[in-house]
């Protein structure tokens, strides 16, 4: 009987994930190289080596899903499409004024703060044609002069163009057409409008999102169709399937055309990751932190469901695309501790990276970092980091600990030490709790989820900070991501400016336009291929108090007689559970979305690995703590041995090939059925 | 082992840990303010700010608010503490004032502040100060240019109790709604900044609780001194002098051919930091008059921009700093002087101090910049009667930097507003912006060109209109440093329907019928080196984006 395999292929700077199971309960992961030139190419060479390592056959594959990091990468690294910007005459230049912000306000030579790179002004071009605040054609489009604009910008080496007029998601007349003439005039050519890539008034925050789109759309293009030209050539049938920002699929065909949406792709894979922790622990609210070398990303889980802002960070830049809320701290293992001349200590952003990388791997590096104070404390083993595969030197990581730090501030290398750790989970701790009060959440509630290499050696250190009391150890967090492809569903989100009072609100109108939505969603998800009769319709409304200009997503049943008392009702209390008061003030919405979303598991309930055997407990080590003024002994025991239902308390380190978690005093640790470490507190024991 | 505790009972370690918090702390109450406020200038033009203070009154952690806020809100709880005494503080109390002359800023900037008790004893202070949208007086906005007294700005707030033990002041508060044009904005405001004090006393709370009670008034202390320490350590690499600047703003408003001179004197001595104003201008008539926290938050934020930006901003940061601000002056005014319009004096006070020092730091400070904040107003009636009010702040070119050019049309010095969308003004007024675009040209000349300034042209097409127009820059330009040329003047024009032209003379009010249009052409920055030294390939590239015309760069 012929196999039927789901793959989920995440792409990040450092390494490809792959996670596959075909559905019985058999399933199997692998880390390859990502290549840095083509990370298409470390994807089919997944496909080479899972036929080799468990005899997988291309045809047998019935889903290829992908998270990518190839949008994102064009953008810091400066490498997308050549493009040009066509705007109403008179606003050629609103990509480079942007919102005469700064970021850093003490710095008094400033730099340029609006990615100016996407075009300069010989890239942008404007053309006559206006339409009003109400919709009407005030000015018919010029397209002899849009016609001089594209050619110019062609000539000039445009291969995509974005077009962004005033008023164009109230009426989207003016940009239809110049899409007709321009592909007319340059077949081939790609072209970005900004009513469909944010319908969204604030003609700044649209364009860049609009030239970004057409910046990376050539190249997620060439991409995508080299991973599915390259699937097609082994003979793998499935249609590519593309992670999106807000943590949703997508067809890779539709990616193409939607590209501004795949900034986030492989973070928010991670997140739907978290999400099956949660699900398989029991535990729905959770807050994942995903400590690396340089940074870590910390992202909220609620209810089961990542939490989706509708803006997001793209580099320094705010983009209006929904996404997943994952937040990134300049905070990491690799990060280096140093003494002021107040006697001040830090810790980061600088970072050691991979090379020099920490003291304590030998190639040079000479400041002390986080990991080398962790050698120092005893929480990782030298010889076993990284699976054993790369072996660190404790007396250089305990030189540089003791030489800028530990004497600088006349303490004792380990004090030292301790204090590094200190100082970094407050940063990272704080860094958390900015995040959820940003979304009204009380982190006490939620349980923590330590991911990525050093997650787990400052978990309990975060929780206690935080009032957290429970946390959960995925079994496999180095492939998390790619295991959250697996179980996402398939998602298509669209978004319509729609302002009125709620007061006077025009219920048919509002219905008016949800069916338009709601028409091209189904549209979307036809293209999916996927049964309507599979899709979940949810609705929302974007509301804020009038005067307000911060507005809040509302979920709302537009079917419901009371819905505007319920969505004022449910906007209040919203308001309340963010900001901490709500006034009964009148209060008006200013968008309306719907989502259409079908399939995805939630769980990933048939991927347990059975426990390894073999020795269950290593020497016990010595390690320093913080509050104590004596080492403690804390047992050491090895992860893939754990059989379900093992339990053990802190002092106590628990290794794995791909990370290392610190247990500490006044915690203990349970191992659930499905294979996670959850850990408790008890702060009494203390 | 011992983990080096030192005299006073707590380790090095502590103090970092404490500072990290106090940041997040500060940063949960901003974003507590910004986000829940109703004025539109608060979320655009981010005018408000958190803080938190020892019980001595120090600043002890601030929120990256707009750094005109920076010192402004020491005075106010100073005046607080000397009304209120801590002793007869309770928790859950609260208080509020805005009276300029008593240590606020201008009238709608209303300050919230409240004690922070733990186990019963007072351990600190939260402050927030909010630009409230209106606050009465002769103008809608309460920014009227042409007033000559401060009676005509608005409600004057002096120090009183908003709260007691949790009760809101009723009376105060019916007093307030009586006198503000849209009380529910100004009580949601309110209500925005009691919540981020609140937040403050939360977390500050949960910090006593672990720390203990007799340590955190050290910790603050030792942070403080820190903080002190760095940043006299900084300012003593700057060379032992004085060092003087002057810088003109247009006009006060009222007499318009009159300039208005900032002049100071800026000593370094041995890690302290004087500035004397001596020889500034006379207070003015209009309001412009800047009353002394304004001069101490320009001199906080150049203090800290000329030292290490890793330093915590607290109050050691501004402990070497002394002002001598001559009575009567343009820098010290006399009540009932005006005050509404101070925010363009704050900005050349800051200028002019960064200038003054341009000398001995040339690597750490710019040409000038234009430090224009552009302010049009623009109020009237609907065709079918409907009433509104919009406007905004609008920005010029920054001074170009020793190796980079100006950034064109950028905030600069104290504030960071941001401008309104073209899309925004026109779903709320019936006025259409033709253009909003770099002003080609009107960055200084230099090594480094100096940045553009903006053009943005509107036209009135319903009823009649009340304009307020008050710019800078429009007599005189941001200078260029280094042999660098200064930045092109401001230019405004009304177009009337009648085909007269009118130019703006830096400050206007006047009454616009449909079909006329404004435009409005802001500064730009200074250039620094001089312009033979340029670059050719820059020279090119500016002429290919349409920064420079031909013939001026090839001059």
């Amino acid at each position: 009987m012929p196999r039927s395999w789901e793959i989920g292929v995440d792409t990040g700077g450092t390494f490809t994930d792959v996670v596959c199971r075909d559905g019985t309960g058999v399933f199997h992961t692998m880390k390859l190289p990502s290549s840095r030139s083509d990370p298409s190419q470390s994807v089919l060479a997944s496909l080479h080596r899972l036929g080799e390592e468990i005899s997988l056959v291309p045809q047998d594959i019935s889903r290829f899903i992908h998270g990518t990091t190839v949008a994102t990468n064009a953008v810091l690294e400066h490498k997308g499409a050549k493009i040009g910007v066509v705007t109403t005459k008179g606003f050629r230049d609103i990509l480079e004024i942007g919102r005469q912000y700064r970021r850093d306000m003490y710095e008094p030579i400033i730099e340029p703060q609006t990615p100016v790179f996407l075009a300069p002004g010989q890239m942008r071009k404007d053309v006559a044609g206006r339409i009003s605040a109400s919709g009407e054609v005030v000015e018919p489009l010029d397209e002899v002069s849009l016609r001089s604009a594209v050619d110019e910008l062609v000539d000039d080496g445009a291969q995509a163009i974005a077009v962004v007029f005033l008023f164009a998601f109230i009426n989207p007349s003016h940009e239809l057409r110049a899409r007709e003439l321009i592909e007319k005039w340059h077949p081939g050519l790609a072209v970005s409008l900004s009513h469909e890539v944010d319908p969204t008034f604030r003609e700044y925050e649209r364009t860049i999102a609009t030239a970004f789109d057409a910046y990376v759309k050539p190249v997620v293009d060439r991409y995508l169709h080299r991973l599915e030209t390259g699937l097609a050539e082994r003979g793998a049938r499935a249609p590519l399937q593309v992670m999106q920002s807000r943590g949703g699929l997508m067809a890779g065909s539709i990616a193409r055309q939607r590209a501004v949406r795949l900034f986030l792709s492989g973070p928010a894979a991670g997140v739907v990751g978290g999400c099956i922790v949660g699900a398989s622990a029991g535990a729905p609210d959770l807050i994942t932190i995903d400590i690396g070398g340089t940074s870590a990303d910390i992202a909220l889980i609620s209810g089961g469901k990542p939490l989706v802002r509708s803006e997001g960070l793209i580099g320094p830049h705010a983009l209006r695309v929904a996404m997943v809320d994952v937040n990134t701290i300049g905070s990491g293992g690799g990060s280096i501790a140093r003494v002021d001349r107040s006697g001040s200590l830090k810790v980061g952003p600088q970072s050691a990276g991979s090379e020099p990388g920490p003291a304590c791997y030998g190639r040079g590096g000479e400041e002390a970092t986080v990991c080398d104070a962790s050698i120092v404390l005893g929480y990782l083993d030298p010889d076993y980091f990284a699976g054993g595969t790369f072996k660190l030197d404790p007396a250089k990581a305990r030189e540089a600990v003791e030489r800028t730090i530990a004497r600088p501030l006349g303490l004792s290398v380990e004090a030292a030490a301790l204090g590094i750790h200190r100082v970094l989970n407050t940063q990272m701790a704080e860094g958390i709790r900015h995040v959820s009060v940003r979304q009204g959440i009380d982190p006490r509630q939620f349980a923590l989820i330590p991911l990525g290499g050093a997650g787990g050696l400052h978990a309990t250190a975060l929780a206690r900070e935080l009032g957290i009391h429970r946390i959960v150890v995925p079994r496999l967090p180095g492939v998390l991501a790619a295991a959250g492809l697996l179980a996402a569903p398939v998602e298509h989100e669209v978004t319509a400016a729609f302002t009125q009072p709620l007061a006077s609100l025009d219920l048919a109108a509002m219905r008016a336009t949800l069916s338009e939505l709601d028409a091209k969603a189904a549209a979307l998800m036809k293209a999916e291929r996927i049964e309507p009769s599979a899709v979940i319709v949810s609705y929302h409304a974007d509301i804020c108090f009038i005067g307000q200009s911060y507005s809040l997503e509302i979920l709302i049943d537009p079917q419901r007689p009371d819905l505007v008392e319920r969505v004022y009702e449910d906007f209040l209390l919203a308001h309340e559970r963010i900001y901490g008061h709500a006034t009964r003030v009148p209060a008006k919405v200013v968008g309306l979305r719907t989502v259409h979303s079908a399939g995805g598991s939630g769980t990933l309930d048939d991927m347990r690995l059975p426990p390894s055997g073999g020795e269950v407990s290593q020497a016990p080590r010595w390690i320093w703590v913080s509050g104590r003024d004596t080492p403690v002994e804390a047992q050491v025991l090895n992860r893939a041995a754990l059989t379900p239902g093992f339990s053990f308390s802190g002092p106590a380190i628990i290794q794995q090939a791909d990370t290392t978690t610190l247990i500490e005093p006044g915690w203990s640790g349970v191992v659930d059925a499905a294979g996670n470490l959850v850990l408790d507190s008890h702060p009494e024991a203390l | 082992m011992s983990i080096a505790l030192s005299e006073s009972g707590f380790d090095s370690i502590t103090v970092d840990v404490v500072r990290h918090k106090l940041d997040g702390i500060a940063g949960e109450m901003q974003q507590t303010l910004l986000r829940s406020s109703f004025s539109p200038i608060v979320k655009e033009g981010l005018d408000a700010s958190a803080s938190l203070f020892t019980v001595d009154g120090e600043t002890l952690a601030q929120a990256c608010a707009i750094p005109v806020h920076l010192g402004t809100m020491i005075p106010v709880v100073e005046r607080i503490l000397k009304v209120f005494p801590l002793a007869t503080m309770s928790p859950e109390d609260a208080y509020v004032m805005n009276e300029p002359y008593l240590g606020g800023t201008h009238l709608p900037d209303i300050a919230v502040v409240k004690p922070i008790f733990a186990n019963g004893r007072p351990v600190a202070i939260a402050a927030a100060m909010t630009h409230h949208q209106d606050v009465g007086g002769m103008a809608p906005g309460s920014v009227p240019t042409n007033a000559i007294e401060i009676y005509q700005e608005g409600l004057r707030i002096p120090p009183l109790q908003l709260l007691s033990t949790g009760r809101m002041n009723e009376t105060l508060v019916a007093l307030i709604r009586q006198n503000v044009r849209i009380p529910d904005t100004v009580m949601g405001d309110l209500n925005a900044q009691i919540a981020a004090c609140n937040v403050g006393a939360r977390r500050i709370g949960e910090l006593v609780e672990r720390l203990g009670q007799n340590l955190v008034p050290k910790l603050f202390a030792i942070l403080l001194q820190r903080s002190e320490e760095r940043t006299r350590e900084a300012l003593r690499l700057i060379p032992d002098g004085t060092y003087r600047y002057v810088d003109y703003n247009d006009n006060d408003g009222i007499e318009l051919d009159k300039q208005i001179r900032i002049e100071v004197a800026v000593t370094i001595k041995d890690g302290d930091f004087h500035c004397d104003f001596t020889g500034s201008s006379e207070q003015v008539r209009g309001p412009f008059n800047c009353v002394p926290s304004g001069s101490l938050a320009a001199a906080c934020f150049a203090i800290r921009a000329v030292t290490d930006p890793d330093i915590p901003t607290n109050a050691g940061c501004f402990r070497p700093i002394s002002l001598h601000l001559p009575e009567g002056s343009i820098v010290n005014p006399v009540e009932p002087a005006p005050v509404n319009a101070r925010t363009a004096t704050i900005k050349r006070i800051a200028g002019t101090i960064l200038g003054a020092l341009r000398p001995v730091l040339p690597d750490r400070i710019p040409a000038d910049s234009c430090g224009e904040m552009l302010a049009v107003m623009f109020g009237g009636k609907r065709a079918d009667g409907r009433l509104f009010v919009t406007g905004e702040l609008i920005a010029g070119g920054s001074g170009a930097g020793p190796r980079s050019d100006g950034v064109d049309v950028i905030e600069t010095d104290v504030t960071n507003c941001m401008n309104l969308s073209a899309e925004a003004m026109e779903m709320e007024a019936p006025i259409r912006i033709h253009q909003m675009s770099l002003r080609k040209d009107s960055g200084g000349a230099g090594r480094q060109r100096g940045g553009l300034g903006l053009v943005k042209e509107y036209e009135i097409l319903e009823g009649e209109v009340r304009f307020t127009h008050r710019g800078e820059r429009h007599f005189c330009a941001a200078m260029g440093a280094y042999g660098g040329e200064p930045g092109a003047m401001a230019v405004s024009t009304i177009h009337r329907t009648t085909g007269a032209v009118e130019i703006i003379p830096s400050k206007l009010v006047t009454t616009l019928h449909a079909g006329d249009r404004v435009t409005i052409e802001t500064a730009g920055g200074g250039g620094n080196g001089p312009v033979a030294a340029r670059d050719p390939a820059a020279a090119r590239t500016d002429i290919r984006n349409g920064k420079i015309s031909a013939d001026v760069s090839t001059v």
